[in-house]
């Protein structure tokens, strides 16, 4: 195994030098285009508008991925009910924008009160979860996850149980009143966001805004204080972080996404029902974000497009076997995450310093480091140890 | 005068183990004060108690006069005591200047709104921070000079990684800093540098507490050296009168080389 991927890295060297030589700003920007040209594409009519769908979902996906990257890569903690926290933004944007209760909350109320629910959600199973670890933190948000799906299915006077809340209105912008008041002007329109394409910019406007914010974030004393205590728990708390308050922070933060995201999702899909809230789904981001690479902001976005953009494609291009492609879609995606492992655990983007510890090191790579940390000490005298 | 760190009687133990029985002893402010002792003589367990780590059976543990027994682990941090650790405890996916920008965390304050808007004050303690970091950093000449910082803690050789455990936590400050150990596993030559460096931050005006095996570098810095055997302190006073005392004689090579020296 070494030897064919130490063959590989050596014919690929040339090319990957020369891609890190591009400053990491470059291809934001370059990502950040292509996602702001995408929709055009269909304007022009070179694709259709079912992928405009594929889009909108990828972009929420996307934002599910970058929260949940906080808890899992940030922290260190996993998380395997993430959905739970997707589903009571969606919920929360159901009830106060359809005809369920008659009520339709201005868009930026609905959005707001969806993120806090959620927010309150994740402290609520934070106190009695964040004293574990590891394992035993997963199996308690695993249980959390199907907890909120069961009670969405039976709590009936509020949820339709298993039908589901239909009719969601589309987000305003703007009140009524100021849309009607603008009479025929050409924008006006844009406020009201019913069309896909303008539901397409709107989820990007709030993807780029959390992506922006969460790299401030990793950057700061809040994500050293995160990452210090993923590293090494016990040695954080002795340098005066405490941990129950920046794991919650953590925890409330990330569910705080994923409230946002699902707040987006409901106004988008116009129904929703406890069956886009499957233990599958929180397992499909957990791959995203390991995928891409835990830690790494592009990474995970990389990943959230590639898991989410992928199976539409090769569904898309299955033609008649489509169904025969569902059945398998499980088990190719346990594939990847297997070949992910294996060759590279660090993810497609990894985050600069994570060092992967399943990774075998080649021999003639360490020698490398070696040697340039010699020639770092150069004119010292003494021997490291 | 209070003295920095004071221990009045303090025991632990875990199950019928008495890790550490009925200690008591003081540091003085600017003060280098090393224990030794043989192995499993209460030496850490004594370091994990007063940092928090552990919560004593009994006694008292005061910080220029503050109680500080029983808080948690960051909450002694905040109080002023410092720590680096036996079997090192550095974050290692991190670099070099990350890791002694977390050891500021408890002496900085940007929150988590503030921090996602990179707000000017935020930036301006970031700023800070990160030229106080290369402060404390250029304390060891070329060890972590321009590119070495961005490199992660793990790819550090094992005598930098003490190195910069002590950079950490010197990072905020403390009043009391303790060191377990910090020159395990260096050769004479860096053991050596090591204790100069000690020297310097008594000079700088630290209160230094020490545990080291290194008889040397115990000899070389300490104003007083505290020796300990089964959790109870058997000597206390300079290095030559603890050393040439037939109880600790008797700890490290058994009774009858004490009975020769006596």
């Amino acid at each position: 195994m070494t030897a064919i991927t130490g063959r590989i890295r050596s014919v690929t060297a040339p090319v990957r030098a020369a891609f890190a030589r591009v400053p990491r700003g470059v291809y934001s920007a370059l990502g950040l285009a292509a996602a702001a040209i995408f929709p055009l594409l269909n304007v022009w009519g070179v694709v259709e508008t079912a992928w405009l769908r594929v889009g909108v979902l990828s972009l929420l996906f996307v934002m599910l991925s970058l929260g949940l990257n906080i808890v899992m890569g940030e922290t260190g903690l996993l998380n395997l009910g993430y959905i739970a926290f997707f589903a009571f933004g969606a919920y929360t944007t159901a009830l106060l924008s359809s005809p369920k209760f008659e009520l339709r909350w201005p868009f930026l109320a609905v959005v707001a009160l969806s993120t806090v629910i959620a927010m309150i959600a994740g402290f609520v199973i934070g106190l009695p979860t964040l004293r574990l670890r590891g394992d035993y933190l997963a199996i308690v948000t695993l249980a959390f996850g199907e907890i909120v799906r069961l009670t969405i299915i039976n709590l009936q006077d509020f949820t339709n149980g298993p039908n589901g809340i239909t009719g969601i209105y589309p987000p305003r912008l703007a009140s009524e009143g100021a849309i009607a008041s603008l009479g025929d002007a050409a924008w006006a329109k844009w406020l009201t966001v019913d069309k896909p394409i303008e539901y397409y910019y709107l989820v990007l406007v709030c993807v780029v805004v959390v992506a922006i914010l969460l790299s401030n974030l990793k950057n700061s004393r809040v994500g050293r204080a995160w990452n210090a205590l993923r590293e090494d728990e016990l040695a954080a708390v002795s340098t005066g972080i405490t941990a129950a308050r920046a794991k919650m922070l953590s925890v409330v933060l990330s569910a705080g996404i994923a409230g946002f995201a699902g707040a987006l999702y409901a106004y988008y899909s116009n129904v929703i029902s406890p069956e886009s809230f499957l233990f599958m789904q929180s397992v499909i981001v957990v791959c995203m974000v390991v995928l891409g690479g835990m830690g790494s902001i592009p990474g995970v976005i990389l990943g959230a497009i590639v898991l989410q953009a992928l199976p539409q494609m090769i569904r898309e291009a299955a033609g008649a076997a489509r169904s025969e492609f569902e059945v398998y879609r499980m088990l190719i995606f346990g594939v990847i995450i297997v070949v992910m492992v294996i060759f590279r655990p660090e993810g497609l983007l990894p985050d600069k310093l994570w060092r992967s510890e399943s990774h075998e090191v080649d021999p003639r790579e360490l020698e490398k480091t070696r040697q340039s940390l010699f020639d770092l000490e150069e004119g010292e005298k003494d021997l490291e140890v | 005068m209070t003295a920095t760190l004071e221990l009045q009687g303090v025991s632990m133990s875990f199950g019928g183990l008495k890790a550490v029985d009925n200690l008591s002893f003081a540091v003085n402010e600017n003060e280098i004060v090393s224990i030794i002792g043989p192995n499993g003589s209460g030496k850490t367990t004594t370091f994990n108690v007063i940092s928090g780590l552990y919560e004593p059976d009994s006694g008292e543990i005061l910080l220029k006069g503050e109680s500080v027994a029983g808080l948690r682990p960051d909450q002694v941090h905040d109080k002023g005591i410092s720590r680096t650790f036996q079997s090192l405890r550095l974050f290692s996916n991190m670099s070099v200047l990350e890791n002694v920008l977390v050891g500021m965390h408890a002496v900085t304050d940007a929150g988590v709104l503030s921090s996602m808007l990179r707000l000017p004050s935020v930036r301006r303690e970031e700023k800070a921070m990160r030229e106080k970091a290369q402060e404390i950093l250029g304390m060891f000449p070329g060890r972590f000079s321009g590119p070495r910082q961005q490199q992660p803690a793990y790819s550090l050789s094992y005598a930098n990684r003490r190195r910069l455990e002590i950079a950490r936590a010197l990072a905020s400050d403390p009043t009391l800093l303790m060191l377990d150990e910090p020159v395990a596993g260096m050769n004479p030559m860096e053991s050596r540098e090591v204790m100069e460096q000690i020297k310097v931050l008594r000079d700088r005006g630290h209160t230094i507490l020490m545990i080291e095996h290194d008889m040397h570098v115990v000899e070389g810095v300490s104003d007083r050296v505290i020796a300990m055997d089964h959790g109870v302190k058997i000597a206390e006073g300079s290095y030559h009168d603890v050393a040439n005392d037939p109880q600790v004689v008797e700890a490290y090579l058994g009774k009858r080389a004490a009975e020769a020296t006596a």
